[in-house]
């Protein structure tokens, strides 16, 4: 536990020291909101995979796997290919349309105030669906590692993320991230070695001691996902809803260009991809070594399997290399969630006082000493926001919230951003339509479902994107068609469509 | 009167290709992607029948995937540096010559 907490101190004062020097460097809001834009592709690869690798990727797949086999990798494999989807549909246009949110895209395309106000509210609901379970879990971890108390834990993590992003903008939530990243697939590699030592440097050893341990049925698919369809749903959700998320896209802003954001799509994709890879060997790794009933008796979920591992691989309780390890992979872990955590805020900073305020309210009338410190104001308020909702959700069931913010922004946020950029018809009736199905379905069918009502489920399925996606797109084109022919608009498409695929601005 | 580096053909050309290039991979990579989810929700036996040694066909499955994510993801950074980048490259100029006029 001590060692945790060294291991955690020095990585706090890293970040803060980047926050510092962060800090000197944001003087616009360009500098705010994108890093100026001139970050390297290997840079925004690594901030990227230091973004979309959370707590939940850290150590729930790893646990999944070790608890329920095959379902666990598959929870691993999603996030990668989600990847592919982002490289080819929309890294390049966001990076050839946007500036810094969603919002702006939107407005671009449609020039409208309520499609402005439909995209504000797409990334707000989105981002506190998934930063107040990271919020709680933060909360569960640090308590778990480190014995420090729930709601204490919460408000140290709170007031750490209000100061990188509040004082260091973008530049200092990705170095963070970047840190962590480094971290991460350190910590990654040196477990790898270690657990390939164990079994003879024979991989497929991990696959032949699971099964002799826990029969055939431990490697088969369905032990988690019991619904067919449940594995459709996530699977589609992952896809396609990574793309939608706010904070993943604003990490395209802070590259140069489309080439740099193509490159780093390649850096995260293997950065990413090599770790996810890794989870379900250390998943199978855990239930042979440490063994699945050690994993439940540390925490029900198997959320702790990948310190466990870590701990046994490092030479076992009690020993130095143990506790090292331990101490390495848990210090690593709730740096994860700062880094994730940062990103949300800053994100969402993005949307209330850049797109709600500047844009919406004041009509982009806003001198930039004043935008930057309405940011940062922001920040600070929505941090509050999130150590307020992270302390109520203790002891509720916020594994669901993970599940709907990705549905939301795959269903709501991923149509409207993809028929915005392709489809020349679109107009703000289909943005309003597109945004208002997604969200509605997605948070009435996950109300509905098992996850909330448990065996009282009126609708089947834990993970609702499956249907809430169509309906996501059937809203954006009946919006379209109700609203009527905007001339204007499709005319200004030829335009929208230079810049979408080369970056050149019409004026 | 459209000559060859009219930007407007040239866009409309490039778009197309494009377009149709990003189609091709992305059905690829859905098929691949979602057919295992509907595998893995419909056809359990067969995924979990043995493939290599102790390894089953469903994580043969899943490994595959991995691989085609990072070659597909090559392929697209290849073709967008090779082709479609100077083809952007031109389009720009040629818009830039055209608004200087």
């Amino acid at each position: 536990m001590s060692l945790t907490l060294g291991i955690f101190a020095v990585i706090l004062a890293i970040t803060l020291g980047i926050t510092y020097w962060a800090a000197k460097r944001t003087r616009t809001t360009s500098d705010f909101y994108a890093a100026g834009g001139n970050l390297t592709a290997a840079q925004n690869g690594f901030a990227l995979a230091g973004d979309w690798c959370s707590a939940a990727a850290f150590l729930g797949f790893t646990g999944l796997t070790a608890l329920y086999g095959m379902d666990g990798a598959f929870y691993a494999l999603g996030p990668l290919v989600a990847f592919c989807t982002v490289l080819f549909m929309i890294a390049e246009p966001l990076r050839n349309t946007g500036k810094y949110t969603l919002g702006d895209i939107i407005l671009y395309r449609m020039k409208t105030r309520t499609s402005l106000l439909a995209a504000v509210g797409g990334t707000i609901v989105v981002n506190f669906a998934y930063l107040t379970p990271q919020m709680a879990g933060a909360g569960v971890l640090v308590r778990l590692l480190t014995g420090i108390p729930y709601d204490a834990a919460i408000v140290l993590v709170g007031i750490a993320m209000i100061v990188y992003v509040a004082f260091g903008g973008m530049l200092a939530t990705t170095w963070v991230q970047i840190v962590k990243a480094g971290l991460m697939l350190a910590a990654a590699a040196i477990l790898l070695l270690l657990a390939l030592k164990a079994v003879g440097f024979n991989p497929l050893a991990f696959f032949s001691r699971a099964e002799a341990a826990y029969g055939p049925q431990f490697l088969a698919p369905g032990n988690y996902l019991k619904n067919p369809f449940d594995e459709v749903s996530l699977g589609v959700g992952y896809v396609l809803g990574l793309a939608g998320l706010p904070h993943v896209m604003t990490r395209f802003y802070t590259v140069p260009d489309a080439k740099a954001a193509r490159r780093s799509v390649v850096w995260v994709m293997f950065l990413a991809g090599g770790f996810f890879l890794a989870t379900t060997i250390f998943g199978l790794a855990a239930a042979d070594l440490v063994g699945q009933d050690t994993i439940r008796a540390a925490d029900k979920g198997g959320n702790l399997t990948l310190p466990l591992l870590a701990e046994y691989l490092g030479g076992g309780k009690g020993t130095f290399g143990g506790e090292l390890m331990l101490g390495f992979v848990s210090a690593v872990a709730v740096a994860t969630i700062l880094a994730v955590v940062s990103a949300l805020t800053l994100s969402t900073s993005g949307a209330i006082a850049h797109d709600f305020y500047v844009n919406w309210i004041c009509r982009g009338q806003v001198h930039e000493k004043k935008q930057i410190l309405v940011a940062r104001l922001s920040a600070i308020g929505i941090g509050i926001l999130a150590i307020a909702l992270g302390i109520l959700a203790n002891g509720i069931n916020v594994a669901v919230l993970v599940i709907l913010a990705i549905c939301i922004a795959a269903s709501a946020n991923f149509p409207v951003l993809i028929l915005s950029l392709f489809w020349r018809r679109f107009n703000t009736g289909g943005v309003v339509g597109g945004i208002l199905f997604g969200l509605v379905s997605s948070v009435m069918l996950a109300m509905l479902g098992p996850a909330v009502r448990g065996a009282d489920a009126i609708w089947p399925l834990v993970n609702p994107t499956v249907v809430s996606l169509p309906l996501g797109f059937l809203g954006a084109v009946l919006g379209t068609l109700l609203m009527g022919r905007d001339l204007e608009n499709e005319a200004r498409f030829d335009e929208v469509t230079v810049r979408v695929h080369t970056g050149v601005a019409a004026e | 009167m459209p000559t060859p580096d009219d930007p407007k053909q040239m866009m409309a050309s490039l778009v197309t290709r494009k377009l149709r290039f990003i189609a091709v991979l992305s059905v690829i990579y859905l098929t691949s992607y979602v057919g295992l989810t509907v595998l893995a929700g419909f056809a359990r036996p067969f995924l979990a029948a043995k493939a290599l040694g102790p390894v089953n066909v469903g994580f043969m499955l899943i490994a595959a995937n991995y691989l085609l994510s990072w070659v597909l993801a090559l392929i697209y950074v290849h073709v967008a540096n090779e082709t479609f980048d100077p083809l952007v490259a031109r389009v720009a100029a040629a818009l830039r010559l055209e608004r200087a006029a």
